[in-house]
């Protein structure tokens, strides 16, 4: 689901936060096969173990507008069977070889991810190397998954009782961006997909040169190679089908959407931005990654000194930064105002108090802050299976290995100047929704 | 002559038949050894022909005593990346221990003990994690109050000598107190907006009473917002002990270096504890089932929950082995397959083992929209009987080790989840050699005792349930 690319990144911050400076953050290699299947390696011998995952760079916003919940539903389908080996047969195959195998899918890719004993990784590629190449789908199959999806919306979105706040605010943010659109599909949307949706998005993506494959645990890199070229190695391409059509934002909107709902018991702020992207201004990346960690990511960040301890105003605010993504980014706070606070009151401190804290920048504050983010990298090294989300996210949006092991110096050479520029841009030229929900009856 | 002819013939008939017939069994049987060996999908043989093989993690775990105050923790050295981690637990200190009339003090010491210490104030110490890349946390379950601390090889003096004034010298100022009530007031609040969390709460209820199992795990507010500075040194003094003390350390640092930081950490914590112990709680799996009232656009949800065994018991394994092929392991259990693979009744549908150790728990849950609701409820019923009178098969039972084995290396990836295996270990019992010993503890486990076990907690509707959700309006079959 499209929030684990948050959770994701959220850990990496927690990591780059923590901060001991070392070579590597990863230690990670790269090669590609001649079939185009990119491969990322990181070496872990601590444990017998590995995690294998394979990234295909299409999502939601690959899927054909009103027909919401496709990538997702084909996720769903590829634990159903194939040509050779049935859906049962290969649930049962990696149970019985200790293998935890699960999958996601965001608006921008989908996963299938692994956790096994490393005498079982061959059974592994060879079984995700089979179901790129020879999924089969049964009318039955079919309108089963469908169900099944259909339930996971209503128990992961419907059950939450603010999920119709989050939906209608990246509505409002994104207007006609594919990012406006939801990974899971309306319901409506769930019950009008067919099994030709399924197979031409599964025909038109799941092709080598679309796809990532990330192995991190006790494996050195020539038997990698070997492996990956055995495997995977000799799967044709297929055809690619269009991708999505990232639309320019419009960064004059400035959009405001407040919601009463039931079951909601406090009110919380909540301010997106549109945000630079590794893919759509690269070098504002670090400096904004920066700027998020200094004013709001953690209990000494500006806006908590602030706001929360010296203003009182808030009993918890936060940012953080996603810049992560095959389009714009999103830079984010959210707030829970103080009892006796109303939302628009906090939302006019909060304004002021972040351009506060931009004019206080200097070169002593961009230190500490960097100095925290810098201290922890060594615990990168530490869960290999952690490693394997990282890369897999960061090399599949299009980030070359050099540069992920580099963004402990690429945020070693930010400068104060450029941290205050980027964010000045960041908040007077970027497309901004502010949302405030409330309880029901109160406004 | 003829007749030998015709004999000849006649057998020369049977012997082309026969011929004929080995010759299209020999065919057929090389037909499908060559389809099995080359064209389907073979585990056996990619397996076997593995270039990868079998290793065991084979760091072993030992015991350290500290030399000045004997205090014991087991250690895993692991010098991959230099990262040091400590978990720790007082046992018996946990939230169910809580004074009747300060329920959430457990929680809200553990919240405010990283808010400072004699020489740092909260910003000063939070500053100082952040700076060195420590990481220092404590909660408070049901049973134990438990901490953790993370360190890089460089900065471990710093984080040792934190964590010292963390447990012995803790600030907890009057401000930093009164914004972690205020929090606290908005946790309530939170805590009853989704479904899933308001049944959390009315399930606990429905099952204790009112045993402390029973509580809100946040505390009651009113005793929150009365507690002072005085209260959090004193349940400290009564709880946190040496003598409930256990500890689990993984990573870069020698059984040498240990045993000093041990002295020097945990050495001037009071010898010994006045915890109110937790009575057992009389639980009644025959209650009816509770159905509570709640309009959302999404599903009903349902908890369950039966007798279950403590990690000590001799049933544990069988029961293990029981619940697994039941409803814990995903989509190949039972469960799963009844409810979601072969029907499409639910996103999610598990059972699971609870080891509160009051009351240990065969506990699950599912959530369907109310229109398939009962459907799957029937459906759970079905199999939960069914599985307690005729147990699982042998090929089920063999499946669910092969899980077990195999799996068996997956938990050793980090060093938190290592030093935590190492506390657990003392925790329950188990043993020095508990990593060593454990895959034979599985091979061992026979159908015969999975059954056994199955008949004797998988009764016939012998759980109780409470559920969250729809259950008036007109249900669509």
């Amino acid at each position: 689901m499209a929030k684990i690319k948050y959770i994701i990144f959220s850990w990496l911050a927690l990591c780059l936060s923590y901060s001991s400076v070392q070579a590597k953050l990863f230690g990670a290699q790269s090669f590609t096969l001649d079939n185009g299947l990119q491969v990322v390696v990181a070496e872990n011998h601590k444990a017998p173990v590995i995690k294998h995952m394979l990234w295909y760079k299409a999502g939601g916003v690959d899927e054909k507008v009103g027909k919401g919940g496709t990538a997702h539903l084909l996720e769903h389908l590829m634990f159903r069977g194939t040509s050779k080996v049935s859906g049962e047969s290969f649930n049962e195959i990696l149970k019985q070889n200790g293998v935890e195998s699960n999958a996601f899918t965001s608006l921008d890719f989908t996963a299938y991810h692994h956790i096994l004993d490393i005498s079982k990784l061959e059974l592994v590629m060879a079984l995700e190397a089979d179901r790129m190449q020879n999924l089969q789908i049964s009318p039955e199959n079919f309108a089963l998954e469908r169900d099944i999806v259909y339930q996971e919306r209503k128990q992961v979105v419907d059950n939450n009782p603010s999920a119709p706040f989050t939906e209608s605010l990246r509505k409002v943010l994104w207007q006609e961006h594919p990012y406006g659109r939801s990974v899971s599909g309306t319901e409506e949307e769930i019950k009008s997909l067919t099994l030709q949706d399924v197979e031409d998005f599964y025909n038109g993506f799941y092709t080598p040169d679309n796809a990532v494959l990330v192995l991190a645990g006790d494996i050195d890199i020539q038997t990698a190679k070997d492996l990956a070229q055995k495997y995977y190695g000799t799967i044709p391409q297929r055809q690619m089908a269009e991708k999505a059509k990232f639309t320019k934002i419009n960064p004059n909107v400035a959009a405001r959407l407040e919601m009463s709902l039931p079951q909601i018991n406090t009110p919380r702020l909540i301010k997106n931005y549109i945000a630079p992207s590794y893919n759509t201004e690269k070098e504002d990346i670090y400096n904004l990654l920066v700027f998020s960690k200094y004013i709001g990511e953690g209990e000494t960040s500006e806006l908590y000194k602030d706001l929360v301890l010296e203003q009182k105003k808030a009993l918890g605010i936060s940012s953080s930064y996603d810049y992560a993504s095959r389009s714009y980014g999103v830079f984010r706070i959210t707030a829970l105002p103080a009892e006796n606070v109303s939302p628009q009151e906090l939302e006019q401190a909060i304004d002021k108090s972040v351009k506060k804290a931009i004019n206080k920048l200097n070169i002593d504050r961009i230190n500490n802050t960097k100095d925290k983010m810098l201290s922890g990298l060594v615990y990168l090294q530490d869960n290999p299976f952690n490693a394997a989300n990282t890369l897999g996210m960061m090399t599949s949006l299009g980030m070359s290995t050099e540069d992920i092991e580099n963004i402990d110096e690429k945020i070693r050479h930010v400068q104060y100047q450029d941290v205050k520029k980027a964010a000045n841009k960041l908040l007077s030229q970027m497309a901004v929704v502010t949302g405030i929900l409330n309880p029901k009856g109160e406004n | 002559m003829p007749y030998r002819r015709r004999r000849s013939k006649s057998s020369g008939i049977m012997t082309n038949i026969l011929k004929w017939l080995t010759f299209s069994f020999l065919l057929f049987g090389g037909c499908w050894y060559f389809y099995k060996q080359y064209l389907s999908f073979n585990p056996e043989k990619i397996l076997s022909e593995s270039t990868l093989k079998e290793k065991t993690f084979s760091s072993k775990p030992i015991e350290v005593i500290s030399p000045r105050h004997k205090i014991k923790a087991y250690l895993i050295e692991e010098n991959h990346a230099p990262i040091i981690s400590f978990s720790f637990m007082f046992s018996g200190a946990g939230r169910a221990s809580d004074n009747k009339n300060q329920q959430g003090i457990s929680g809200i010491t553990a919240t405010m003990l990283t808010e400072g210490t004699q020489n740092l104030t909260s910003q000063q110490f939070k500053e100082k994690l952040e700076d060195y890349a420590i990481g220092i946390s404590f909660s408070s379950n049901l049973d134990n109050f438990s901490g953790s601390m993370i360190t890089t090889g460089e900065h471990q003096e710093q984080a040792y000598r934190l964590l010292k004034d963390v447990l012995t010298a803790p600030r907890f100022d009057e401000t930093d107190l009164n914004r972690i009530k205020q929090q606290m007031q908005k946790a309530f609040l939170l805590q009853k907006e989704h479904p899933q969390s308001i049944l959390n709460l009315k399930f606990a209820e429905y099952l204790y009473g009112d045993h402390p199992y029973g509580r809100n795990p946040l505390g009651k507010l009113e005793d929150i917002n009365k507690l002072k500075r005085q209260d959090l040194l004193k349940y400290m003094q009564n709880h946190l002990a040496q003598n409930n003390l256990l500890i689990g350390v993984a990573g870069d640092i020698t059984p040498e270096t240990l045993g000093r930081v041990l002295d020097e950490v945990f050495g001037a914590l009071p010898q010994t504890t006045a915890i109110d112990f937790v009575r057992n709680p009389n639980v009644d799996f025959k209650k009816s089932d509770k159905n509570i009232e709640f309009a959302s656009g999404g599903q009903n949800i349902s908890r369950f929950a039966a007798k279950g065994v403590s990690r000590n018991d001799e049933d544990f394994y069988p029961l293990y082995v029981a619940n697994h092929i039941f409803g814990g392991s995903g989509l190949s259990s039972r469960l799963s397959k009844a409810a979601r693979e072969e029907k499409g009744l639910t996103y999610s549908i598990y059972t699971y083992m609870s080891m509160a150790e009051k009351s240990p728990l065969l506990q699950g849950k599912f959530s369907s929209t109310a229109d398939k609701y009962q459907e799957v409820e029937d459906i759970l019923h079905r199999e939960w009987n069914k599985f307690g009178q005729k147990g699982a098969t042998e090929e089920e039972v063999e499946s669910a080790k092969k899980y077990l084995l195999a799996s068996y290396n997956l938990r050793f990836a980090s060093v938190a989840n290592l030093s935590e295996i190492l506390l657990y270990m003392q925790k329950d019992n188990l043993g020095l050699d508990f990593l060593q010993n454990r895959n034979q503890n599985i091979k061992k486990i026979s159908t015969e005792e999975v059954n056994k076990a199955a008949q004797k907690y998988f009764k016939p509707n012998g759980f109780v349930s409470v559920n969250i959700g729809s259950f008036t309006q007109n249900k669509e079959k």
